[in-house]
């Protein structure tokens, strides 16, 4: 999952970007409005975390700017004050949820899992594909109740995989999603990542949940939760 | 909708208009003067009238000497009198001619009438006057003289002429009647162009309450007719008082916002840091919740505006409706149905602010704590001196609701802000600060859906 993180506050910027990043989540940074403006319209975007007291342009009209190019990715407003009156507007602007500073992390975290989850169509916080159960609350993923250890990049994979059952998901994709900017772009770190994660969810090769379609990419192959 | 301005001061002590007391004012004067011209007018006419009487009875009477012939017996008048009213009985011209003797003459005309002066003048006088024979008013004239009849014999005589008031009275009664009713055309005329000059002269008084009023109702941001010199100054400096409170009013929210962000900020990262810490220590973490509380609730307090001199009246369904759809939005995961009580259009006197942070927080609270039912109530109150409604709000949930004794504190307005109730973010007390700015009251409840029933009553103004 890709995220955008505005903040002019250089600190703060910081800990966020290091945070999410440990949470598995590549993450680009902008300073204020017009670089959160550029990195929205030209990156693919999962979700944006947009502090509302931004220079040279300001959330609300970063927001409704981003919305009215059609970039339909959650966001989450940051906001200083916790009056309703700038909630409202954030919300109306087109944002999805607000968070008002100083927060706790992990809270900040649960937000954005939750958003991204609803984003991706998910009305609850456990995905169940048969066997394969995914927590997006405590990040955890579960075979047969039994807990499975992941890595937080592997963890994303998945979940990636997850949100988009039955898709047809080209590296190039989940590079662009999932790959910091600075880190090695080289598409085949991928397959080894899926093949990993195949040994991890499916180490006697049974329940086949990623198939691999050559040339073309990956498909999450369970059926989707009824 | 609000009374006008100058009713709604009218209304607290009776003060005259300034349209009534001109109007009154004028209204004596022409009343006073008019009525003393046409008396004035009147009385010169009747002495006018008088005067060609008393010179109408002295023709009279010179005719009749003329006629009249003087002998030893008597005084003869031919058979046709000079005036022949003076042959008709009843006619109102009449004579009678005495010696020291009494009557030597009477004109034909008196048969019936009980008149007979006796007054004796000497010669060369003559009295004018005005006398009653029987019950008929009779203007009479008297002339004394001494002739010398044909055999030398010397008379003292005095002619009495008389005239009844038929004509005087129709000639007075023809002119009182067009002298009153011009006059009276006259000062109707004066008075409706008073009228007509009064109106225009308040024309501009009438706009700026017209234009306060569209600013009271949001139709407008300034007096923006042109007024006259007079009012110039007061409109200038209301516009000036206007625009200014404007500015103010902005740059102290925006300082406010400001100073939210660069205290809020520094708080998150330092916040963030110790997040990072393996083991945060837990009293800096408090430290930090409790600053960050203070830091808010003063913030948000001071963020009320008030009630606002001269605040459109705001509908208050949108602004919910607003709120709702933003929770919905930040509850995605509660499906709360939500009733709506109200009736006619009710209207908050104050700004969008202020409403959004009195339902915003009960509507929060109301959906952190609910279970599957919300119910919102507004009900308009009765409206006061200024024409301003009361207004009831009240919300309430199906939640576990509020024990009597945490009633009070989480209410409790001013408090600090970090003895807050846990559950209870300081959203109610900045509910309590703000209709306390307002001189409403609060009430915590247990409501019908078994949850925490808040009301709000906001007085009427």
């Amino acid at each position: 999952m890709r995220l955008l993180v505005v903040e002019d506050e250089p600190l703060l910027r910081e800990q966020l970007a290091q945070r999410l990043r440990a949470a598995g989540y590549a993450v680009d940074t902008a300073v204020d409005g017009e670089e959160g403006l550029y990195f929205g319209r030209e990156y693919p975007v999962d979700l944006a975390v947009i502090d509302l007291g931004l220079p040279k342009l300001p959330g609300i009209d970063l927001i409704q700017r981003l919305r009215a190019e059609d970039k339909r990715f959650p966001i989450l407003i940051l906001t200083a004050r916790g009056r309703w009156q700038d909630k409202v507007l954030g919300l109306e602007a087109g944002a999805d949820d607000y968070l008002v500073k100083p927060f706790e992390m992990e809270e900040l975290l649960a937000r954005v899992a939750a958003l991204l989850r609803r984003a991706a169509g998910f009305a609850r916080p456990v995905l169940c594909f048969g066997p394969i159960s995914l927590d997006t609350r405590s990040q955890q993923v579960q075979i047969d109740g039994r807990p499975l250890e992941l890595t937080a990049f592997e963890y994303r994979l998945l979940e990636y995989l997850m949100f988009h059952p039955g898709e047809v998901i080209s590296k190039a994709t989940l590079t662009e999603h999932l790959y910091q900017e600075d880190q090695d772009r080289d598409s085949n770190t991928i397959e080894v990542f899926i093949g990993r994660l195949r040994k991890k969810l499916d180490p006697d090769n049974r329940l086949q949940p990623i198939e691999t379609l050559r040339g073309r990419g990956y498909r999450f192959a369970l059926a989707p939760p009824k | 909708m609000t009374a006008p301005i100058g009713e709604a001061a009218g209304s607290r002590r009776e003060v005259v208009s300034l349209n009534r007391r001109l109007l009154v004012v004028a209204a004596v004067v022409l009343v006073a003067f008019l009525g003393l011209t046409g008396s004035i007018l009147d009385n010169a006419f009747r002495q006018s009238l008088e005067q060609a009487q008393q010179d109408r009875l002295q023709g009279t009477l010179y005719t009749i000497l003329a006629a009249a012939d003087l002998t030893a017996s008597g005084l003869r008048l031919p058979h046709a009198l000079p005036d022949s009213r003076l042959s008709t009985p009843g006619s109102g011209l009449y004579a009678r001619v005495i010696d020291e003797h009494g009557e030597i003459w009477r004109s034909p005309s008196l048969l019936g009438l009980p008149w007979e002066p006796e007054q004796r003048l000497a010669p060369g006088d003559t009295r004018f006057q005005r006398e009653l024979a029987g019950d008929q008013p009779l203007y009479t004239l008297a002339y004394g003289l001494s002739w010398e009849d044909a055999g030398g014999k010397e008379w003292t005589l005095t002619v009495h002429v008389a005239e009844d008031l038929t004509s005087y009275q129709a000639q007075l009664s023809a002119f009182r009647r067009s002298l009153w009713g011009w006059l009276g055309a006259a000062s109707a005329v004066l008075l409706a162009t008073q009228l007509l000059v009064l109106r225009w002269s308040l024309l501009p008084l009438r706009r700026v309450a017209a234009d306060l009023r569209a600013i009271e109702e949001g139709r407008a941001e300034l007096l923006h007719g042109r007024y006259p010199a007079e009012i110039l100054g007061l409109t200038q400096g209301l516009n000036a008082l206007l625009s200014s409170e404007r500015r103010r009013a902005r740059r102290y929210q925006e300082t406010l916002a400001n100073l939210a962000h660069s205290l809020k900020t520094p708080l998150a990262v330092l916040r963030g840091a110790l997040d990072r810490l393996p083991e945060a220590p837990p009293e800096a973490l408090e430290q930090i919740a409790r600053i960050d509380a203070a830091v808010d609730y003063q913030l948000r307090r001071a963020a009320a505006a008030a009630p606002e001199t001269l605040a459109a009246p705001l509908p208050v369904k949108p602004v919910l409706e607003r709120l709702l759809q933003t929770l919905r939005k930040a509850y995605p995961d509660k499906t709360l149905d939500c009733e709506l009580r109200s009736s006619g259009e009710p209207v908050f006197y104050g700004s969008e602010g202020d409403l959004m942070e009195l339902l915003g927080n009960l509507l929060d609270n109301a959906f952190k704590w609910g279970r599957q039912r919300l119910r919102v109530s507004i009900t308009p109150l009765a409206a006061g001196p200024g024409g301003r409604r009361g207004l009831r709000l009240e919300v309430e949930d199906d939640g576990p609701g509020i024990r009597p004794e945490q009633a009070q504190l989480v209410l409790e307005r001013g408090r600090r802000a970090d003895e807050q109730v846990p559950g209870h973010g300081i959203g109610l007390a900045v509910v309590a600060e703000l209709v306390s700015a307002f001189q409403g009251t609060i009430a915590v409840d247990r409501g019908e859906l078994g949850g925490a029933l808040f009301r709000i009553e906001l007085p009427a103004a």
